[in-house]
Formats: C-alpha cells, structure tokens, sequence
C-alpha cells in the first residue's frame, strides 16, 4: 500500500506530468528510517502510566488534581501521540523522488511550511553517485543517491531509498538509453 | 490555616491559570492542525495518488478535532 520502491506505479501522477511522460520508479525512505517516530510515539503513549508512579515515587501524589484536568492532559497527550504519526507519516510519504522516462523529479517535504520540486531532465544528467552508510543501512540495503547535472553540483539529492546502487545505475542507464528495456519487462 | 501543596493548586486562580494554560495550547495546536490541511491538500497537488483524498479527510477530521477539544476544554474546565 505504501511502497517505498516501486516499479510502474499505478494510479500515481505528479504536477506538471506532461501526456506521454511515464513514471518508471517511485521511490521514497525504506519504512526502517521511520523507526525513530514510531518509537518516540510508543514512548509518548505510555507516559500517562509512567508519570504517576515516577511523581509517587517521588513523593508527590498526583491525586490532587481535579479529574477534568487529569482528563484533558490525558487527552492532550494523546493528541501529541497523534501529531507525532501524522507528522511523521506525512514527511515520508511526501518526499518522493520519481523517475520518468523524460525526468527525475524529487519533491521534498521536509517542513510542514516547504515544499521543494526539483527536476531534472534525463538528457542533463552527467554523473550519479550512491552512498550505502552504517549498520542499519547495511543490513536493510538503503542509502543515499546524488544526481549530477550539467551546470550544477548537485541537483538532486535521495535520502534513505532503497537499493541506491542499483538507482543509480539506473538513473545513468536512462540518460544514455531508452527506458523500454532498462526495468525488466517491457511497458507499453 | 495551613497552606499545603495539595490546596494550593486546588485555588481557583491557579485552577484559572491551568485553564488558560491548556486553551492557549490548545488554540496553537488547532492553528498548526489548519497549517496541515493546507499543506497536504498543497502536496496532495503535487503527488496524485489514490490515498490523497484519505491523507486529506484525515487532516480535516484532525484539524476538527483539535477545535472541538477547546470547546470541550472551554466547558469542562
């Protein structure tokens, strides 16, 4: 339901795809990367039942306040636990990077108030370079690709995708070859 | 009379003050909940998939639920 490489995406377009353009790839963090927000949310979600015992032990008892208050913390914490998957759902499900058979677009997301596009036609791109970093990225194949055009340092940068080196060798493949052959079986 | 901890904060200026405290909370939140709707109704333009409009049914039911807990709060408190 939600892939973070996915090959021909169904039922997925972006702004500004031109009639004859395709998506190739779609690729987005590895779901591993999301650990740090699920984890802080389990953290947040059992704060209700560790704070009275931590306050008891102490010496303060909590039993003081009122019960509506006790009522809306506890409502508010659980509010907090709900930013903190939305949030965290949104930045990794909106930061996309896809390859079409004309372009790379990567649209970031990495505040709530920005969002980048940055495209870059396949025909300009001169180099890609992929990074497989760490333990976790090791083991569950995932890094980052950087993509270098004409004019340009670096024009776009994947964070945590999967496979990076074979992204890479893709992009590269694209930009010197048509994409009819370049994912396994042919589309038409 | 003795003043403990326990009645201290059972005073109604400091009940007052905890009240204001969570409605300004509250209040900041449903602000940032509306900031959400438009940014994903922003990004639901930018990558069109199927699940956009659940993204965004979300988002509104949230950002409704963030301004029902402050009337709530408004009247329970």
């Amino acid at each position: 339901m939600f892939p973070a490489y996915a090959e021909y995406p169904q039922k997925c377009r972006f702004e500004g795809q031109d009639p004859n353009e395709k998506i190739l790839l779609l690729l987005r963090a590895h779901p591993i990367t999301n650990l740090s927000w699920i984890l802080a949310s389990i953290i947040v979600f059992f704060v209700p039942l560790l704070v009275p015992r931590l306050a008891l032990f102490l010496g303060f008892n909590l039993a003081f306040l009122p019960q509506t208050f006790q009522l809306i913390l506890l409502i508010i914490n659980y509010l907090l636990v709900l930013i903190i998957v939305y949030e965290g759902f949104l930045y990794w499900y909106f930061n996309v990077t896809l390859i079409t058979n004309e372009k790379v677009v990567d649209i970031d997301f990495a505040q709530l108030l920005y969002k980048g596009v940055d495209l870059a036609p396949l025909t300009k791109i001169e180099e890609t370079d992929s990074v497989t970093a760490g333990i976790i990225g090791t083991i569950f194949n995932f890094g980052n690709v950087k993509v270098q055009t004409a004019g340009a340092n670096v024009a776009i940068e994947m964070k945590n995708i999967p496979k990076p080196s074979l992204v890479a060798d893709l992009i590269l493949d694209l930009a010197g070859k048509p994409h009819e052959h370049i994912l396994g079986v042919p589309k038409v | 009379m003795e003043v403990t901890a326990t009645n201290f904060l059972n005073s109604s200026y400091v009940l007052l003050f905890g009240k204001g405290a969570i409605l300004l909370i509250l209040i900041f939140y449903a602000i940032f909940s509306l900031i959400i709707i438009r940014q994903v109704d922003l990004m639901s333009k930018t990558l069109i998939t199927n699940l956009s409009p659940i993204v965004k049914a979300f988002a509104i039911l949230h950002a409704g639920f963030a301004i029902g807990l402050i009337i709530l709060t408004w009247g329970i408190l």
